[in-house]
Protein backbone atom coordinates (compact mmCIF):
# COMPACT_ATOMS: atom_id res chain seq x y z
CA UNK A 1 0.00 0.00 0.00
CA UNK A 2 1.56 3.42 -1.03
CA UNK A 3 0.40 6.70 0.45
CA UNK A 4 1.85 7.95 3.36
CA UNK A 5 2.28 7.84 7.42
CA UNK A 6 0.85 9.65 9.52
CA UNK A 7 1.78 8.86 13.15
CA UNK A 8 1.33 5.13 13.65
CA UNK A 9 -1.04 4.89 10.49
CA UNK A 10 -0.21 4.24 7.03
CA UNK A 11 -2.76 6.14 4.92
CA UNK A 12 -3.36 4.81 1.61
CA UNK A 13 -2.83 6.23 -1.86
CA UNK A 14 -6.98 6.46 -2.81
CA UNK A 15 -9.96 8.69 -2.67
CA UNK A 16 -13.66 8.37 -1.37
CA UNK A 17 -16.18 9.00 -3.78
CA UNK A 18 -19.45 10.34 -2.43
CA UNK A 19 -22.50 11.52 -4.55
CA UNK A 20 -24.89 14.47 -4.40
CA UNK A 21 -27.91 14.28 -1.90
CA UNK A 22 -30.33 16.72 -0.98
CA UNK A 23 -31.07 17.11 2.58
CA UNK A 24 -33.24 18.90 5.55
CA UNK A 25 -32.14 20.02 9.22
CA UNK A 26 -34.97 19.59 11.56
CA UNK A 27 -35.11 21.31 15.11
CA UNK A 28 -36.13 19.58 17.70
CA UNK A 29 -36.96 21.20 20.98
CA UNK A 30 -38.63 19.37 24.11
CA UNK A 31 -38.96 20.64 27.55
CA UNK A 32 -35.77 18.56 28.58
CA UNK A 33 -32.63 18.07 26.55
CA UNK A 34 -33.96 14.10 27.29
CA UNK A 35 -37.18 14.26 25.73
CA UNK A 36 -35.59 16.10 23.12
CA UNK A 37 -33.03 13.09 22.68
CA UNK A 38 -35.37 10.42 22.97
CA UNK A 39 -37.43 12.38 20.01
CA UNK A 40 -34.08 12.60 17.77
CA UNK A 41 -33.24 8.85 18.12
CA UNK A 42 -36.73 7.63 17.40
CA UNK A 43 -36.51 10.13 14.15
CA UNK A 44 -33.20 9.18 13.15
CA UNK A 45 -33.86 5.92 14.36
CA UNK A 46 -33.29 3.05 10.69
CA UNK A 47 -32.32 5.72 8.71
CA UNK A 48 -28.46 4.35 7.96
CA UNK A 49 -28.44 3.85 4.45
CA UNK A 50 -30.46 5.24 1.85
CA UNK A 51 -30.45 2.06 -0.06
CA UNK A 52 -32.02 -0.06 2.47
CA UNK A 53 -33.83 2.72 4.90
CA UNK A 54 -34.98 5.38 2.10
CA UNK A 55 -32.89 8.01 3.80
CA UNK A 56 -29.61 8.38 5.92
CA UNK A 57 -30.35 10.83 9.50
CA UNK A 58 -28.30 11.61 12.41
CA UNK A 59 -28.02 14.19 15.02
CA UNK A 60 -25.66 17.00 14.14
CA UNK A 61 -25.58 18.75 17.74
CA UNK A 62 -27.58 19.35 20.67
CA UNK A 63 -28.88 22.74 20.76
CA UNK A 64 -28.74 25.22 24.09
CA UNK A 65 -31.56 27.11 24.63
CA UNK A 66 -30.23 30.18 23.40
CA UNK A 67 -30.14 28.76 20.28
CA UNK A 68 -33.75 27.37 19.45
CA UNK A 69 -36.74 29.19 18.57
CA UNK A 70 -38.92 28.43 21.21
CA UNK A 71 -35.79 29.07 24.24
CA UNK A 72 -36.12 25.15 25.05
CA UNK A 73 -33.58 22.24 24.81
CA UNK A 74 -32.98 21.12 21.65
CA UNK A 75 -31.31 18.54 18.84
CA UNK A 76 -30.23 19.10 15.48
CA UNK A 77 -31.50 16.43 13.00
CA UNK A 78 -29.77 16.05 9.19
CA UNK A 79 -31.83 14.13 7.28
CA UNK A 80 -30.62 13.25 3.35
CA UNK A 81 -32.34 11.66 0.40
CA UNK A 82 -31.41 11.11 -3.03
CA UNK A 83 -34.16 14.25 -4.12
CA UNK A 84 -35.87 16.42 -2.76
CA UNK A 85 -39.14 14.42 -2.84
CA UNK A 86 -37.76 12.07 -0.95
CA UNK A 87 -36.66 14.37 1.81
CA UNK A 88 -39.91 15.69 1.94
CA UNK A 89 -41.36 11.96 2.20
CA UNK A 90 -39.49 10.81 4.86
CA UNK A 91 -39.37 14.33 7.19
CA UNK A 92 -43.22 13.85 6.83
CA UNK A 93 -43.15 10.35 7.68
CA UNK A 94 -40.44 10.54 10.58
CA UNK A 95 -41.45 13.72 11.81
CA UNK A 96 -44.75 12.45 12.09
CA UNK A 97 -44.55 9.27 14.15
CA UNK A 98 -41.33 10.18 16.04
CA UNK A 99 -41.64 13.57 16.93
CA UNK A 100 -45.27 14.60 17.08
CA UNK A 101 -45.60 11.28 19.47
CA UNK A 102 -42.94 12.28 21.66
CA UNK A 103 -44.22 14.26 24.69
CA UNK A 104 -42.95 18.33 24.75
CA UNK A 105 -41.85 18.40 21.66
CA UNK A 106 -42.07 20.85 18.94
CA UNK A 107 -40.59 21.27 15.13
CA UNK A 108 -38.60 23.66 12.97
CA UNK A 109 -36.91 24.32 10.04
CA UNK A 110 -32.92 24.55 10.57
CA UNK A 111 -32.76 25.53 6.99
CA UNK A 112 -34.68 29.17 6.90
CA UNK A 113 -33.84 30.51 4.18
CA UNK A 114 -33.41 27.91 1.60
CA UNK A 115 -34.35 28.38 -2.14
CA UNK A 116 -36.30 25.04 -1.81
CA UNK A 117 -38.95 24.36 0.51
CA UNK A 118 -40.97 20.96 1.31
CA UNK A 119 -44.27 20.74 3.31
CA UNK A 120 -44.17 19.76 6.50
CA UNK A 121 -46.91 20.95 9.09
CA UNK A 122 -49.14 22.27 5.96
CA UNK A 123 -49.12 18.35 5.65
CA UNK A 124 -49.00 17.30 9.22
CA UNK A 125 -51.68 19.21 9.96
CA UNK A 126 -54.73 17.32 8.57
CA UNK A 127 -53.97 15.25 11.87
CA UNK A 128 -55.55 18.09 13.75
CA UNK A 129 -58.83 16.65 11.92
CA UNK A 130 -60.23 20.01 11.51
CA UNK A 131 -59.13 21.77 14.63
CA UNK A 132 -55.90 22.52 13.96
CA UNK A 133 -54.65 26.05 13.75
CA UNK A 134 -52.01 28.52 12.12
CA UNK A 135 -50.53 31.34 13.24
CA UNK A 136 -47.91 33.39 11.21
CA UNK A 137 -44.83 34.50 13.84
CA UNK A 138 -42.37 37.09 12.42
CA UNK A 139 -43.15 36.14 9.06
CA UNK A 140 -43.24 32.09 9.04
CA UNK A 141 -46.20 30.01 9.42
CA UNK A 142 -47.09 27.60 12.26
CA UNK A 143 -49.43 25.17 12.81
CA UNK A 144 -50.57 24.33 15.84
CA UNK A 145 -51.79 20.33 16.45
CA UNK A 146 -53.93 19.99 19.06
CA UNK A 147 -52.96 16.49 21.19
CA UNK A 148 -53.58 14.30 24.32
CA UNK A 149 -50.70 16.60 25.89
CA UNK A 150 -51.79 19.47 24.61
CA UNK A 151 -50.40 21.25 21.29
CA UNK A 152 -47.80 20.27 18.97
CA UNK A 153 -46.37 23.04 17.06
CA UNK A 154 -44.95 22.54 13.85
CA UNK A 155 -43.52 24.95 11.27
CA UNK A 156 -45.06 24.61 7.75
CA UNK A 157 -42.42 23.91 5.69
CA UNK A 158 -38.75 22.80 5.93
CA UNK A 159 -35.82 24.05 3.84
CA UNK A 160 -33.93 21.53 1.52
CA UNK A 161 -30.55 22.23 0.53
CA UNK A 162 -28.01 20.39 -1.64
CA UNK A 163 -25.61 18.55 0.37
CA UNK A 164 -23.36 15.33 -0.28
CA UNK A 165 -23.54 11.79 0.64
CA UNK A 166 -20.79 8.56 0.76
CA UNK A 167 -18.02 10.42 1.73
CA UNK A 168 -16.19 7.74 4.49
CA UNK A 169 -12.66 6.28 5.87
CA UNK A 170 -12.16 3.13 6.60
CA UNK A 171 -10.01 2.84 9.73
CA UNK A 172 -7.93 -0.59 10.34
CA UNK A 173 -5.88 -2.08 13.22
CA UNK A 174 -4.54 -5.14 14.38
CA UNK A 175 -7.55 -6.36 16.10
CA UNK A 176 -11.33 -5.58 16.93
CA UNK A 177 -10.56 -3.76 19.72
CA UNK A 178 -8.03 -1.55 18.59
CA UNK A 179 -9.54 -0.82 15.47
CA UNK A 180 -13.33 0.07 17.26
CA UNK A 181 -10.91 2.13 19.47
CA UNK A 182 -9.75 4.37 16.63
CA UNK A 183 -12.81 4.47 14.59
CA UNK A 184 -14.88 5.42 17.73
CA UNK A 185 -12.33 8.63 18.34
CA UNK A 186 -12.46 9.39 14.42
CA UNK A 187 -16.41 9.44 14.47
CA UNK A 188 -16.17 11.41 17.97
CA UNK A 189 -13.92 13.95 15.95
CA UNK A 190 -16.11 14.08 12.73
CA UNK A 191 -19.12 15.01 14.53
CA UNK A 192 -20.29 19.19 13.91
CA UNK A 193 -21.85 21.34 11.92
CA UNK A 194 -23.33 20.48 8.95
CA UNK A 195 -21.99 16.80 9.14
CA UNK A 196 -24.40 13.93 9.90
CA UNK A 197 -22.59 10.06 10.76
CA UNK A 198 -25.90 7.91 10.26
CA UNK A 199 -24.83 4.44 10.95
CA UNK A 200 -24.79 3.52 14.80
CA UNK A 201 -22.21 5.46 16.55
CA UNK A 202 -21.27 6.84 13.74
CA UNK A 203 -19.64 3.57 12.44
CA UNK A 204 -20.34 0.37 9.79
CA UNK A 205 -18.68 -2.71 10.24
CA UNK A 206 -20.73 -4.35 7.49
CA UNK A 207 -19.20 -2.40 4.67
CA UNK A 208 -20.69 -2.86 1.55
CA UNK A 209 -19.96 -3.18 -2.20
CA UNK A 210 -22.27 -2.56 -4.85
CA UNK A 211 -24.11 -5.82 -6.51
CA UNK A 212 -23.41 -9.50 -5.74
CA UNK A 213 -20.63 -12.28 -6.62
CA UNK A 214 -23.91 -14.45 -6.89
CA UNK A 215 -26.61 -12.95 -7.18
CA UNK A 216 -28.29 -10.05 -9.79
CA UNK A 217 -30.87 -9.38 -7.71
CA UNK A 218 -29.03 -8.17 -4.92
CA UNK A 219 -28.42 -4.42 -4.96
CA UNK A 220 -25.71 -4.55 -2.32
CA UNK A 221 -23.55 -7.20 -0.73
CA UNK A 222 -20.47 -7.53 1.63
CA UNK A 223 -16.96 -5.65 0.84
CA UNK A 224 -15.58 -9.38 0.76
CA UNK A 225 -12.41 -7.36 -0.54
CA UNK A 226 -12.24 -5.76 2.96
CA UNK A 227 -13.40 -8.29 5.10
CA UNK A 228 -10.07 -9.88 7.06
CA UNK A 229 -12.00 -13.70 7.10
CA UNK A 230 -11.98 -13.60 3.93
CA UNK A 231 -8.26 -12.98 3.18
CA UNK A 232 -6.77 -16.38 2.65
CA UNK A 233 -10.57 -17.28 0.58
CA UNK A 234 -10.33 -14.35 -1.82
CA UNK A 235 -7.38 -13.33 -4.60
CA UNK A 236 -8.74 -9.61 -4.76
CA UNK A 237 -8.19 -8.90 -0.80
CA UNK A 238 -7.73 -5.69 0.41
CA UNK A 239 -7.02 -5.98 4.10
CA UNK A 240 -3.71 -5.04 4.66
CA UNK A 241 -0.83 -7.54 6.47
CA UNK A 242 -1.18 -7.64 10.10
CA UNK A 243 -5.00 -6.43 10.25
CA UNK A 244 -7.92 -8.13 11.94
CA UNK A 245 -10.19 -5.85 11.37
CA UNK A 246 -11.58 -2.90 9.95
CA UNK A 247 -14.19 -0.33 10.13
CA UNK A 248 -16.32 2.34 8.21
CA UNK A 249 -17.10 6.09 8.83
CA UNK A 250 -20.04 7.05 6.36
CA UNK A 251 -20.73 10.78 5.92
CA UNK A 252 -23.07 12.65 5.04
CA UNK A 253 -22.26 16.41 4.76
CA UNK A 254 -24.59 19.94 3.86
CA UNK A 255 -20.82 20.78 1.75
CA UNK A 256 -18.23 19.50 0.11
CA UNK A 257 -15.80 21.16 2.36
CA UNK A 258 -17.64 20.18 5.34
CA UNK A 259 -17.13 16.58 4.62
CA UNK A 260 -13.61 16.89 3.29
CA UNK A 261 -12.70 18.77 6.58
CA UNK A 262 -14.50 16.35 8.67
CA UNK A 263 -12.60 13.45 6.72
CA UNK A 264 -9.39 15.52 8.22
CA UNK A 265 -10.70 15.23 11.61
CA UNK A 266 -11.42 11.57 11.54
CA UNK A 267 -8.47 11.08 9.79
CA UNK A 268 -5.86 12.61 12.36
CA UNK A 269 -8.12 11.42 14.79
CA UNK A 270 -7.65 7.60 13.70
CA UNK A 271 -4.06 7.72 13.46
CA UNK A 272 -3.82 9.45 16.72
CA UNK A 273 -5.94 6.19 18.14
CA UNK A 274 -3.97 3.25 16.86
CA UNK A 275 -5.08 2.59 13.86
CA UNK A 276 -2.62 1.10 11.75
CA UNK A 277 -3.76 1.71 8.05
CA UNK A 278 -6.61 3.96 6.90
CA UNK A 279 -8.32 4.01 3.51
CA UNK A 280 -11.23 5.28 1.70
CA UNK A 281 -13.90 3.19 -0.46
CA UNK A 282 -14.72 4.52 -3.90
CA UNK A 283 -16.29 2.93 -7.14
CA UNK A 284 -13.27 3.77 -9.21
CA UNK A 285 -14.26 7.73 -9.77
CA UNK A 286 -17.25 6.55 -12.05
CA UNK A 287 -20.36 7.06 -10.30
CA UNK A 288 -19.66 9.68 -7.56
CA UNK A 289 -19.46 13.21 -8.56
CA UNK A 290 -16.99 14.14 -5.45
CA UNK A 291 -13.85 12.72 -5.10
CA UNK A 292 -12.04 13.28 -1.96
CA UNK A 293 -8.01 11.97 -1.74
CA UNK A 294 -6.56 11.00 1.00
CA UNK A 295 -3.59 12.55 -0.11
CA UNK A 296 -5.47 16.06 0.82
CA UNK A 297 -6.58 15.69 3.82
CA UNK A 298 -2.51 15.31 5.39
CA UNK A 299 -2.02 18.49 7.29
CA UNK A 300 -4.21 18.78 10.35
CA UNK A 301 -7.16 20.13 11.27
CA UNK B 1 -30.50 57.88 6.90
CA UNK B 2 -33.31 56.70 8.62
CA UNK B 3 -36.24 59.56 7.42
CA UNK B 4 -38.03 60.83 10.97
CA UNK B 5 -40.37 63.23 11.36
CA UNK B 6 -40.16 65.34 14.47
CA UNK B 7 -43.58 67.18 16.35
CA UNK B 8 -43.25 70.78 16.32
CA UNK B 9 -46.13 71.45 18.34
CA UNK B 10 -49.86 70.48 18.62
CA UNK B 11 -51.49 70.59 15.64
CA UNK B 12 -55.12 72.73 15.96
CA UNK B 13 -56.95 69.88 15.01
CA UNK B 14 -56.98 66.35 14.69
CA UNK B 15 -54.96 65.23 12.27
CA UNK B 16 -55.76 62.54 9.62
CA UNK B 17 -52.13 61.03 9.54
CA UNK B 18 -53.18 58.16 6.82
CA UNK B 19 -50.81 59.04 4.49
CA UNK B 20 -47.25 58.20 6.28
CA UNK B 21 -46.76 55.06 5.17
CA UNK B 22 -43.15 53.99 4.68
CA UNK B 23 -44.01 52.42 1.39
CA UNK B 24 -45.58 56.11 -0.26
CA UNK B 25 -42.50 57.82 1.21
CA UNK B 26 -39.83 55.83 -0.53
CA UNK B 27 -37.32 57.18 -2.43
CA UNK B 28 -38.87 60.80 -1.15
CA UNK B 29 -36.29 63.70 0.44
CA UNK B 30 -37.21 65.51 3.24
CA UNK B 31 -38.46 68.58 1.49
CA UNK B 32 -41.04 66.00 -0.95
CA UNK B 33 -41.91 64.60 2.46
CA UNK B 34 -42.24 67.98 3.81
CA UNK B 35 -44.31 69.30 0.90
CA UNK B 36 -46.71 66.81 1.25
CA UNK B 37 -50.25 67.18 2.30
CA UNK B 38 -52.10 66.12 5.08
CA UNK B 39 -56.04 66.65 6.71
CA UNK B 40 -55.73 68.45 9.83
CA UNK B 41 -59.92 69.27 11.06
CA UNK B 42 -61.15 70.64 7.77
CA UNK B 43 -58.02 71.89 6.33
CA UNK B 44 -55.40 70.71 4.37
CA UNK B 45 -51.54 71.28 5.79
CA UNK B 46 -48.46 70.46 4.62
CA UNK B 47 -46.67 67.91 6.65
CA UNK B 48 -43.56 70.93 7.24
CA UNK B 49 -46.75 72.52 9.06
CA UNK B 50 -46.53 70.22 11.68
CA UNK B 51 -43.28 68.26 11.74
CA UNK B 52 -39.73 69.12 11.64
CA UNK B 53 -38.27 66.70 8.50
CA UNK B 54 -34.79 65.31 8.71
CA UNK B 55 -32.88 62.15 6.50
CA UNK B 56 -35.21 60.69 3.82
CA UNK B 57 -36.97 57.62 2.42
CA UNK B 58 -35.47 55.24 2.15
CA UNK B 59 -35.48 51.64 0.62
CA UNK B 60 -35.94 49.91 4.54
CA UNK B 61 -38.41 51.93 4.76
CA UNK B 62 -38.22 52.90 7.85
CA UNK B 63 -39.87 55.68 9.33
CA UNK B 64 -39.88 57.76 12.84
CA UNK B 65 -42.16 59.87 14.11
CA UNK B 66 -41.23 61.37 17.12
CA UNK B 67 -43.57 63.73 19.59
CA UNK B 68 -46.76 63.54 21.70
CA UNK B 69 -49.01 62.49 18.24
CA UNK B 70 -52.50 61.47 20.34
CA UNK B 71 -54.14 64.08 18.14
CA UNK B 72 -53.00 61.93 14.71
CA UNK B 73 -55.08 59.32 13.97
CA UNK B 74 -54.40 56.69 11.41
CA UNK B 75 -50.68 56.31 11.84
CA UNK B 76 -49.26 53.57 10.17
CA UNK B 77 -53.11 52.38 9.02
CA UNK B 78 -53.05 50.46 5.69
CA UNK B 79 -49.26 49.99 5.66
CA UNK B 80 -47.90 47.07 3.62
CA UNK B 81 -44.34 47.00 4.55
CA UNK B 82 -41.78 48.82 6.38
CA UNK B 83 -41.16 49.76 9.33
CA UNK B 84 -42.65 52.69 11.52
CA UNK B 85 -41.49 53.66 14.86
CA UNK B 86 -43.37 56.26 16.94
CA UNK B 87 -41.52 58.06 19.92
CA UNK B 88 -44.86 59.07 21.72
CA UNK B 89 -48.37 58.85 22.24
CA UNK B 90 -51.00 57.75 19.14
CA UNK B 91 -54.08 58.73 18.72
CA UNK B 92 -57.48 56.65 16.92
CA UNK B 93 -56.99 53.96 14.41
CA UNK B 94 -53.21 53.22 14.26
CA UNK B 95 -52.51 50.36 12.20
CA UNK B 96 -55.72 50.00 10.92
CA UNK B 97 -56.13 47.62 8.46
CA UNK B 98 -52.35 46.81 7.89
CA UNK B 99 -51.23 44.12 5.73
CA UNK B 100 -47.55 44.15 6.13
CA UNK B 101 -44.80 45.64 7.83
CA UNK B 102 -44.25 46.36 11.97
CA UNK B 103 -45.72 49.43 13.60
CA UNK B 104 -43.68 50.37 17.18
CA UNK B 105 -45.63 52.65 19.28
CA UNK B 106 -43.29 53.53 22.49
CA UNK B 107 -46.12 55.12 23.94
CA UNK B 108 -50.08 54.50 24.46
CA UNK B 109 -52.57 54.21 21.54
CA UNK B 110 -56.00 55.37 20.96
CA UNK B 111 -59.11 53.43 20.23
CA UNK B 112 -59.44 51.43 17.06
CA UNK B 113 -55.59 49.82 17.40
CA UNK B 114 -55.18 47.82 14.20
CA UNK B 115 -58.69 47.59 13.43
CA UNK B 116 -61.38 47.15 10.57
CA UNK B 117 -62.95 50.76 9.37
CA UNK B 118 -66.82 51.10 9.48
CA UNK B 119 -68.08 48.78 6.78
CA UNK B 120 -65.14 46.76 6.12
CA UNK B 121 -64.97 42.81 5.60
CA UNK B 122 -61.74 42.51 7.86
CA UNK B 123 -59.67 44.90 9.52
CA UNK B 124 -55.86 43.57 9.70
CA UNK B 125 -54.82 41.01 7.75
CA UNK B 126 -50.61 40.46 8.33
CA UNK B 127 -47.57 42.64 10.13
CA UNK B 128 -47.40 43.24 13.18
CA UNK B 129 -48.41 45.61 15.86
CA UNK B 130 -46.38 46.44 18.86
CA UNK B 131 -47.31 49.24 22.00
CA UNK B 132 -45.42 49.59 25.22
CA UNK B 133 -48.05 51.17 27.01
CA UNK B 134 -52.03 51.01 27.10
CA UNK B 135 -54.31 50.53 23.86
CA UNK B 136 -57.84 51.87 23.79
CA UNK B 137 -61.13 49.98 22.89
CA UNK B 138 -61.62 47.39 20.26
CA UNK B 139 -57.90 46.95 19.48
CA UNK B 140 -57.80 44.42 16.88
CA UNK B 141 -61.36 44.71 15.64
CA UNK B 142 -62.55 42.84 12.77
CA UNK B 143 -58.92 41.24 12.05
CA UNK B 144 -58.00 38.35 10.01
CA UNK B 145 -54.55 37.68 9.97
CA UNK B 146 -51.33 39.72 12.15
CA UNK B 147 -50.30 40.58 15.82
CA UNK B 148 -51.01 42.94 17.76
CA UNK B 149 -49.35 43.08 20.93
CA UNK B 150 -49.92 45.46 24.00
CA UNK B 151 -47.31 46.22 27.27
CA UNK B 152 -50.06 47.40 29.27
CA UNK B 153 -54.02 46.93 29.14
CA UNK B 154 -56.47 46.88 26.29
CA UNK B 155 -59.41 48.87 26.49
CA UNK B 156 -63.34 47.01 26.28
CA UNK B 157 -64.03 45.04 23.33
CA UNK B 158 -60.65 44.03 22.20
CA UNK B 159 -61.06 41.52 19.16
CA UNK B 160 -64.35 42.54 18.53
CA UNK B 161 -65.59 40.33 15.62
CA UNK B 162 -61.92 39.35 14.94
CA UNK B 163 -61.86 36.47 12.15
CA UNK B 164 -58.10 35.27 13.42
CA UNK B 165 -54.66 37.08 13.99
CA UNK B 166 -53.73 37.11 17.87
CA UNK B 167 -54.18 39.99 19.91
CA UNK B 168 -51.59 40.13 23.20
CA UNK B 169 -52.05 42.26 26.04
CA UNK B 170 -49.77 41.68 28.58
CA UNK B 171 -50.95 44.27 31.37
CA UNK B 172 -54.44 42.37 30.85
CA UNK B 173 -57.47 42.48 28.26
CA UNK B 174 -60.33 44.72 29.02
CA UNK B 175 -63.52 43.62 29.48
CA UNK B 176 -65.73 42.35 26.87
CA UNK B 177 -63.04 41.04 24.37
CA UNK B 178 -63.47 38.58 21.90
CA UNK B 179 -67.45 39.13 21.47
CA UNK B 180 -68.27 37.45 17.81
CA UNK B 181 -64.43 36.04 17.55
CA UNK B 182 -64.40 33.02 14.99
CA UNK B 183 -60.54 32.16 14.56
CA UNK B 184 -58.50 34.94 16.61
CA UNK B 185 -56.39 34.24 19.74
CA UNK B 186 -56.95 37.04 22.49
CA UNK B 187 -54.11 37.04 24.97
CA UNK B 188 -54.32 38.36 28.87
CA UNK B 189 -51.08 38.51 30.96
CA UNK B 190 -53.72 39.22 34.40
CA UNK B 191 -56.58 37.85 35.51
CA UNK B 192 -59.82 38.54 33.32
CA UNK B 193 -63.31 37.27 33.63
CA UNK B 194 -64.48 35.88 29.46
CA UNK B 195 -67.59 36.84 28.23
CA UNK B 196 -70.05 33.97 28.75
CA UNK B 197 -69.80 32.55 25.21
CA UNK B 198 -66.49 31.26 25.91
CA UNK B 199 -66.22 28.09 27.59
CA UNK B 200 -62.94 26.91 30.01
CA UNK B 201 -61.26 24.19 28.42
CA UNK B 202 -57.55 23.62 29.97
CA UNK B 203 -54.50 24.75 31.64
CA UNK B 204 -51.49 24.77 29.75
CA UNK B 205 -48.32 26.05 28.19
CA UNK B 206 -49.00 27.27 24.46
CA UNK B 207 -45.84 26.13 22.20
CA UNK B 208 -47.32 28.85 19.48
CA UNK B 209 -47.45 31.87 22.29
CA UNK B 210 -44.10 31.39 23.60
CA UNK B 211 -42.67 31.93 20.19
CA UNK B 212 -45.26 35.36 19.81
CA UNK B 213 -44.08 36.45 23.04
CA UNK B 214 -40.19 35.98 22.22
CA UNK B 215 -41.15 38.01 19.06
CA UNK B 216 -43.02 40.69 20.85
CA UNK B 217 -39.72 40.86 23.00
CA UNK B 218 -37.77 40.98 20.11
CA UNK B 219 -39.72 44.05 18.88
CA UNK B 220 -39.64 45.88 22.03
CA UNK B 221 -42.08 44.45 24.74
CA UNK B 222 -40.96 44.21 28.18
CA UNK B 223 -42.16 40.55 28.72
CA UNK B 224 -42.02 38.45 32.17
CA UNK B 225 -40.01 35.35 31.65
CA UNK B 226 -42.70 34.10 34.07
CA UNK B 227 -45.14 34.44 31.01
CA UNK B 228 -42.95 32.24 29.22
CA UNK B 229 -42.95 29.14 31.75
CA UNK B 230 -46.05 29.44 33.62
CA UNK B 231 -49.57 28.04 32.39
CA UNK B 232 -52.12 29.85 30.43
CA UNK B 233 -55.78 29.05 31.26
CA UNK B 234 -58.04 28.45 27.63
CA UNK B 235 -61.12 29.49 27.13
CA UNK B 236 -62.71 28.88 23.80
CA UNK B 237 -65.42 30.88 21.85
CA UNK B 238 -67.43 32.58 20.75
CA UNK B 239 -69.60 30.55 21.11
CA UNK B 240 -72.17 31.95 19.24
CA UNK B 241 -70.08 32.17 15.94
CA UNK B 242 -67.60 28.76 15.57
CA UNK B 243 -66.07 28.41 18.81
CA UNK B 244 -62.72 27.98 17.33
CA UNK B 245 -61.32 31.26 18.36
CA UNK B 246 -59.78 31.39 22.29
CA UNK B 247 -58.68 33.95 24.95
CA UNK B 248 -55.71 32.83 26.66
CA UNK B 249 -55.49 33.88 30.25
CA UNK B 250 -51.76 33.95 32.35
CA UNK B 251 -53.42 31.74 35.65
CA UNK B 252 -49.13 30.88 36.89
CA UNK B 253 -49.37 33.67 39.80
CA UNK B 254 -46.73 31.23 41.71
CA UNK B 255 -44.61 31.11 38.15
CA UNK B 256 -44.70 35.44 38.70
CA UNK B 257 -43.26 35.32 41.89
CA UNK B 258 -40.81 33.30 41.80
Amino acid sequence: MSGYQLGSAQIADTFAEAFPMRYARILITAASDAWALEAAHSMTGFATSVIGCKCEAAIERSLTCAETPDGRPGIAVLLFAMDREGVGKRVLERVGQSVMTCPTTACFDGLEGADKTVPLGASLRYFGDGFQASKVIAGRRFWRIPVMEGEFLVCESVGVGSGVGGGNLVIAAADEDAALAAARAAAEAMRGEGIALPFPGGIVRSGSKVGSLTSKSMAASTNHQMAPTLRAQVDDTLVPGGVGAMFEIVIDGASESAVREAMRRGLHAAAGAGATHVTAANFGGKLGQFHFPLSELRDPP
Amino acid sequence: MTLTLTLRADPPARVLAAPLIPERLRGLNASAVAALDLRCGGETVAVDDLFEVSGAGTEEEELVLAGDLRRFDGIGARMSSGEIVVRGDVGAWAGAEVSGGVLRVFGDAGARLGAAYPGARAGMTGGEIVVTGDAGEEAGAGMRRGLVAVGGRTGNGAGLRMLAGTVIALGGIGAEAGLGNKRGSLVSGRPVEPLPAYAFATRFRPPALGLQLRRVRELGLTVDDALLRGTWARWSGDQTELTRGEILIFDDEEERRE
